[in-house]
């Protein structure tokens, strides 16, 4: 037996046995890539680098056998650093998105891709479900929004982005015709109150999204119902029934709707003693330093990660902080407010909703658009002023490309990027690789551009003995993985096709359907 | 005839099937078998026909994802095929200061490649850039096929192209090699270099015109070949041994001079007239030989030259009895002490004191880590296997080192008798040389060797009867520099890409296939004999305190006296260079000498008397490596060094790790940054961060030591990065910081606008010429051809 100490614990392993083995028994986390259990150790990501307190070297703990008195530290400051070194070179080779471009400029951030796959599916119920984890005025907001979503669409490159916003419209209208609308079940009661001054999209989607977190939310407004500058808008363009609808909806979440109400500053300081948080969406302020709160000549002064005013328990959303003709941008603002002061009333701190890492490359190069039809359709952009019908709702979501990446949530290279503050850019020094994707729709995809080349497939098609199996072609900054003799990557995977898509890394192998935001309840 | 193309393609593939078959039943079917079969069928087909690797799957156990693998790891390997004669120009070191990249850029403006193109439209030349060929003294070295141009100009591209078409067919007639007679009729003896220097500058067409000149003249001299002298400036060298008198030395002698030398030495009555008219046309060539200019296939001039500087300071071990000894001759090898130390090894040592001894010496690793050898024979030794194995590393990758290549090609018997000691001594039962790709030569003279040892019963079963059985074969590498490091040269030669291992478990634990295993330099096992036959003491009496012996180096760049030179450890790199070496080429300033290739770093003149022990090596930021000697002058620019000796690495990388893989790949992209003058001072910041990073997280010695260069450049001359970031070239050597200008010296003969390839230069006769610098392509030409140096290098 091999005795070590791994962060100051000591440890008894057999011979021939990891450093990363030992750390294991000591329920010690290391993390790695390229490591695969089973399979032999190919020792490539280096991500799994820890230290010998002896020599001061820094060794990969997958494969390095134990020795008697090593004095390993796996986590301290130069560890750290080597993890996010190899995590941005990778990255700096590492062509893809994690989440789509479309989702990334909606001020909601609505999963668009996803509502489009589940339209084309058929499944528009789901599909709005989806669309109202991040949006809870979609019908209307189908109506009136400017839709920059499509502004960042890929397709418009290729010729015209997708409709994004009328889908979203048409399946939050498919969801209106149903005798009782979704809405999704709430957390159980919190018993804490948060009062929400302001009715308009800001105040009615904080209103929701506080109920859904098991909140009682009060909403207080000086019309006589909610709805307020949507109120302003031509019927023609948003009809009443449209906005009372999804109001009603709100409404059955439980959100108490207190009107007429003219918010002064003694009434604002009885609000704040009442209730545990409040949230002002009140729309453009004229008068300066309302309810005694910095503010500038734009409007309330906040925080702008966190929405908190100069009040530690008041957050203001929307136009109060600046005028801005986007809907939807008010309708996101409630949504994250509404996370932030779920923490806040569970917790006790105000911190930001976690900005996640998020791979991006931008604009693809022409070679690539037919690389990208292969998960979309050839076909013009239908444009119509009425309402889609369900056929024409799928055909038009079969437009979308699939821009965001099959496996956003078990990513290891996005997961460690988040843990070790890894940028992207640092390292982009040199023109990037071009994206190719070899899809099977009725089983795996394949993105190169994704691939860290940890080997892991190639190990496994070796293990289940595939006729061609992976295999590593050239070497290397240019090795890719491939297919030997330009076989199909169907004919490499005849065996493991779902196994080495479980098991890679990244998203550079997955299968068709994979759908991780569904499976994850996000 | 009208054939269709259907049955051509039958009998193509049937065609394949055969050769395929006949190929795996010679070389067999084991996974270990797939680099020969690969090299076996490039060799038939010039490349890899997807047809018959899938026929090799077929017949062997070898799998598709295998020999795919396999064939797109290793340079030397190819998928397309390539044209019918291949251009290679070689880009080591000592080329690349030479201007190997002008050279290049010239064969492709010649055969009018564009982009990534290699081929040229008519199919019949492939042009390749290529790894160190070895020739480094003769830099810019180009192979066409078999036959090596040196010292080639950007300028002389279709003097080179033409030469080659002239010499088409003619390889296969070089006859009459070897000439045996009875010695003691002989009136002298004249001997022939046959390294790979002299035979690249055309040692065989000078033996051939010894041949001739001595035939029907009555003089009675033996033709005899030796080993690489190490004065590969020289090359090719002649010494003749006229009987009782004193050896004379004859350097870069062309066929034409022979003559003229024998008939200086010999003068037998009748030979007088003969001489005469040899005279004459001797000059006559001289004077009409236009084709020649500036294409050193044979030297422009003969000369005596007193040699004794260059060998002065030199101790000779690894090289002992160089110039002396017939590489492949037996039983001169035995006369002069050959097989002694073997035989006392096997009849009168036991392992232990095997060790011993080689411990006693102070003998290091010659490959670069400076491991002491006797402590690795000791591993091996003690561990309890029935089988062992032994590897000699001969897979010398730096560009500018060709120390392996020339003892191999030199003292074969002398590598394996260090093998046969060590195989002894461990107790190994199978042995391998691993040979790089690009020494062929080597590759022939050991096969001959071992074939000749079994024959006379030093290799084999029961060697010199004494008991011990040990044989060895050659694994041939294909183009890969990382080989070199030993766990992916096991990889290797056990028929995988060669990716380097982790290590613990070390090659002595567990080595090829699971065994335990020595691997040795090939400079360390060539010292062993020497050890044992003069006993350890003698070898521990010379070098420093904690670096034993002699260490060869190959010494090249801008010196005076290039080639090969064994030097006793502690040797300062002052004394190398302006003692052996004659001092810097052309009168021009020493600036800095680059040790260790790719690994190595450099020593600026600063730090000349930095002593050469493996310790001070390190200190300084640069390391024994190999033992590549590069001197660079006041004209060499150091981040371009810098950049080139990254450039190769990275190239070499074989992409298995991270920081290997990507890191040299980022630094790369910043080094070109900064001498295309785009770079800034954080480019400064980001390049020492990633060389960090790169050496400490990398899984391997090629990973580990890649930024070495880097940082020794960054130490020593920072200002000619900060000037670089402003926009400057002091050396005037990075292209996009240039331009070149001619000043008032110009006679106007138009020489200049001539040579330009893009018209930059107006033809206007008797006028100062004018360079556009739109046009201008900074191919060097003109300043190559200017006779009055009117053109010159401005850096802002």
């Amino acid at each position: 037996m091999i005795k070590l100490t791994i962060n100051n614990q000591t440890v008894e392993v057999p011979q021939w046995k990891t450093i990363l083995e030992a750390a294991h028994q000591l329920e010690i986390d290391i993390p790695t890539m390229c490591h695969l259990e089973g399979t032999e150790h190919f020792t490539s990501c280096m991500i799994c680098l820890v230290k010998d307190r002896r020599n001061g070297r820094l060794m990969p703990s997958c494969s390095m056998p134990v020795a008697d008195g090593m004095d390993i530290v796996t986590n301290d400051e130069e560890c750290t650093d080597s993890r996010k070194a190899a995590l941005e070179l990778l990255l700096s080779e590492h062509v893809g998105d994690c989440e789509a471009p479309c989702q990334l400029v909606c001020p909601a951030h609505m999963n668009i891709p996803l509502m489009n796959r589940l339209i084309v599916k058929g499944e528009f119920a789901k599909a709005l479900q989806v669309v109202k984890r991040d949006i809870a005025l979609p019908a209307v907001l189908g109506r009136i929004c400017p839709a920059p979503c499509e502004a960042g669409c890929r397709r418009k490159q290729v010729d015209e982005a997708v409709a994004i916003c009328h889908l979203k419209q048409f399946v939050a209208d498919e969801d209106l015709k149903e005798t009782i609308p979704y809405l999704p079940v709430a957390q159980p009661s919190t018993g804490k109150k948060v009062a929400i001054v302001g009715a308009g999209p800001a105040g009615l989607a904080a209103a929701y999204y506080l109920q859904l977190k098991g909140h009682q939310a009060v909403v207080f407004d000086k019309n006589e119902k909610a709805g307020g500058d949507l109120l302003k808008i031509d019927r023609e363009i948003l009809p009443s029934s449209i906005l009372e609808n999804e109001i009603a909806v709100i409404a059955r979440s439980g959100a108490e709707f207190r009107f007429d109400q003219t918010i002064d500053r003694q009434k604002f300081q009885e609000i704040k003693n009442e209730f545990d948080a409040v949230v002002l969406a009140t729309g453009s302020q004229e008068q300066e330093n309302p309810f005694g709160l910095k503010s500038s000549k734009q409007g309330i002064d906040v925080d702008k990660l966190t929405y908190r005013t100069s009040d530690d328990k008041v957050f203001a959303i929307g136009n109060a902080l600046r005028p801005s003709k986007l809907a939807v941008r008010s309708v996101g603002q409630g949504k994250e407010v509404a996370a932030i002061i779920d923490r806040f009333l569970k917790s006790g701190t105000v911190k930001a909703n976690p900005e996640r890492f998020n791979s991006k490359f931008g604009k693809l190069y022409q070679v690539e658009f037919n690389e990208y039809l292969k998960e979309s359709v050839k076909a013009e952009r239908l444009d119509t002023q009425n309402d889609f019908s369900q056929e024409e709702a799928r055909a038009e979501a079969e437009r979308c490309m699939h821009c965001d990446c099959r496996n956003p949530e078990s990513c290891k290279l996005r997961l460690f990027s988040d843990e070790f503050d890894a940028g992207q850019k640092r390292f982009q020094t040199s023109e990037r690789k071009i994206v190719q994707k070899f899809v099977h729709r009725e089983g795996i995809v394949y993105e190169p551009a994704k691939c860290i080349k940890c080997g892991i497939c190639v190990r496994l098609t070796q293990q289940y003995q595939e006729e061609f199996g992976f295999t590593f072609i050239g070497r290397g900054f240019d090795v890719k993985i491939g297919v030997p003799f330009n076989e199909s990557v169907q004919n490499a995977l005849r065996k493991t096709a779902a196994l080495v898509a479980e098991k890679c890394p990244t998203g550079a192998l997955a299968m068709y359907g994979e759908e991780e935001h569904l499976k994850s309840g996000q | 005839m009208y054939r269709k193309i259907g049955e051509g393609e039958v009998n193509e593939t049937t065609n394949i099937s055969q050769v395929v078959e006949q190929i795996v039943a010679e070389k067999g079917t084991v996974q270990k078998s797939v680099i020969p079969i690969l090299q076996a069928i490039q060799e038939k087909y010039n490349y890899l026909p997807e047809e018959a690797l899938k026929k090799v799957c077929e017949l062997t156990e070898i799998t598709p994802e295998k020999i795919i693998g396999i064939a797109t790891f290793y340079s030397k390997f190819r998928l397309e095929p390539a044209g019918d004669h291949r251009i290679k120009i070689c880009v080591g070191t000592a080329c690349h200061v030479k201007g190997a990249g002008l050279v290049y850029d010239a064969f492709k403006r010649h055969f009018n490649l564009k982009g990534n193109e290699e081929t040229d439209a008519s199919g019949k030349y492939t042009l390749e850039k290529v790894a160190c060929l070895g020739c480094c003294t003769l830099a810019p070295v180009v192979q066409i096929d078999d036959v090596t141009y040196g010292h080639v100009a950007s300028d002389k591209i279709a003097n080179v192209i033409n030469d080659f078409e002239s010499q088409v067919g003619k390889t296969g007639r070089r006859k009459g090699l070897f000439r045996t007679a009875d010695g003691e009729e002989f009136q002298g003896e004249i001997r022939i270099g046959l390294g790979s220097c002299c035979v690249a500058s055309g040692s065989a067409e000078v033996q051939k015109a010894v041949e001739q000149t001595v035939e029907g003249t009555g003089v009675n001299i033996q033709l005899k070949h030796v080993g690489c002298v190490g004065m590969c400036h020289q090359v090719p060298l002649v010494e003749v041994i006229p009987k009782n008198e004193k050896p004379v030395l004859y350097a870069k002698v062309k066929p034409e001079d022979v003559k003229n030398i024998i008939g200086t030495h010999f003068k037998p009555a009748g030979l007088f007239d003969k001489m005469k008219n040899g005279m004459y046309n001797f000059f006559e060539k001289v004077q009409t030989d236009q084709v020649w200019e500036g294409v050193q296939r044979f030297s422009i001039d003969f000369r005596e030259e007193k040699v004794s500087d260059f060998l002065d300071r030199q101790i000779p071990i690894a090289t002992e009895h160089r110039g002396v000894i017939n590489p492949l001759d037996m039983e001169e090898y035995k006369s002069y002490g050959g097989f002694k130390a073997q035989y006392i090894s096997l009849k009168r040592l036991d392992s232990e004191q095997i060790v011993q001894k080689v411990f006693d010496s102070g003998l290091r690793g010659r490959g670069g880590g400076g491991f002491r050898t006797g402590l690795k024979w000791q591993m091996v030794k003690n561990q309890q296997s029935d089988i062992k194995y032994l590897i000699c590393n001969g897979d010398e990758g730096d560009p500018g080192a060709f120390m392996d290549r020339m003892l191999l090609e030199s003292y074969p018997y002398r590598v394996i008798e260090g093998m046969v000691i060590a195989a002894k001594a461990v107790g190994a039962t199978h042995g391998y040389f691993y040979i790089r790709a690009e020494y062929p030569l080597a590759v022939r003279r050991i096969r001959q060797a071992l074939a000749n040892c079994r024959e006379h019963h030093y290799l084999g079963e029961n060697i010199m009867d004494s008991g011990f059985s040990f044989d060895i074969e050659i694994a041939e590498g294909a183009g890969a520099f990382v080989c070199g490091e030993e766990t992916a040269m096991m990889a290797s030669i056990e028929g995988n890409r060669g990716f380097p291992h982790i290590r613990p478990p070390f090659p002595a634990e567990k080595g090829l296939w699971g065994n335990p295993t020595l691997i040795n330099n090939t400079e360390t096992y060539a010292q062993v004999p020497y050890i044992i036959r003069e006993g350890e003491g003698k070898f521990n009496a010379i070098g420093t305190a904690t670096s034993k012996g002699t260490k060869v180096f190959a010494l090249a760049g801008k010196i005076n006296r290039g080639g090969l030179i064994e030097v006793p450890m502690g040797i300062t790199v002052r004394q190398i260079v302006e003692e052996i070496g004659g001092g810097v080429q052309g009168g021009k300033k020493f600036k800095a000498v680059q040790i260790g290739g790719p690994s190595g770093g450099c020593i600026p003149a600063s730090m000349y008397d930095t002593p050469i022990d493996y310790e001070s090596l390190i200190q300084a930021g640069a390391m024994m490596g190999s033992g590549g000697l590069v001197v660079l002058d006041e004209t060499d620019c150091m981040v371009d060094i810098a950049r080139y000796f990254l450039s190769f690495t990275q190239n070499e990388s074989c992409g298995k790790c991270t920081f290997c893989r990507i890191g040299t790949k980022r630094m790369l992209d910043i080094l070109e940054k900064i001498t295309s003058g785009k770079g800034t001072k954080n480019d400064l910041e980001e390049l020492k961060y990633l060389a960090g990073w790169t050496q400490k997280g990398s899984l391997c010695g090629l990973g580990r030591t890649a930024p070495n260069p880097v940082l020794s450049t960054l130490k020593y001359f920072h200002d000619e990065y900060e000037a670089h970031i402003e926009g400057r070239c002091p050396s005037g050597k990075c292209k996009d910081l240039i331009r070149y200008h001619i000043t008032d010296d110009c006679i106007g003969c138009t020489k200049c606008a001539q040579k330009c390839p893009t018209d930059a230069i107006k033809f206007e006769p008797h006028k100062v010429h004018v360079v556009d610098t739109e046009k201008c392509i900074k191919c060097d030409a003109c300043k190559q051809v200017c006779p009055v140096e009117a053109v010159e290098i401005v850096s802002p």
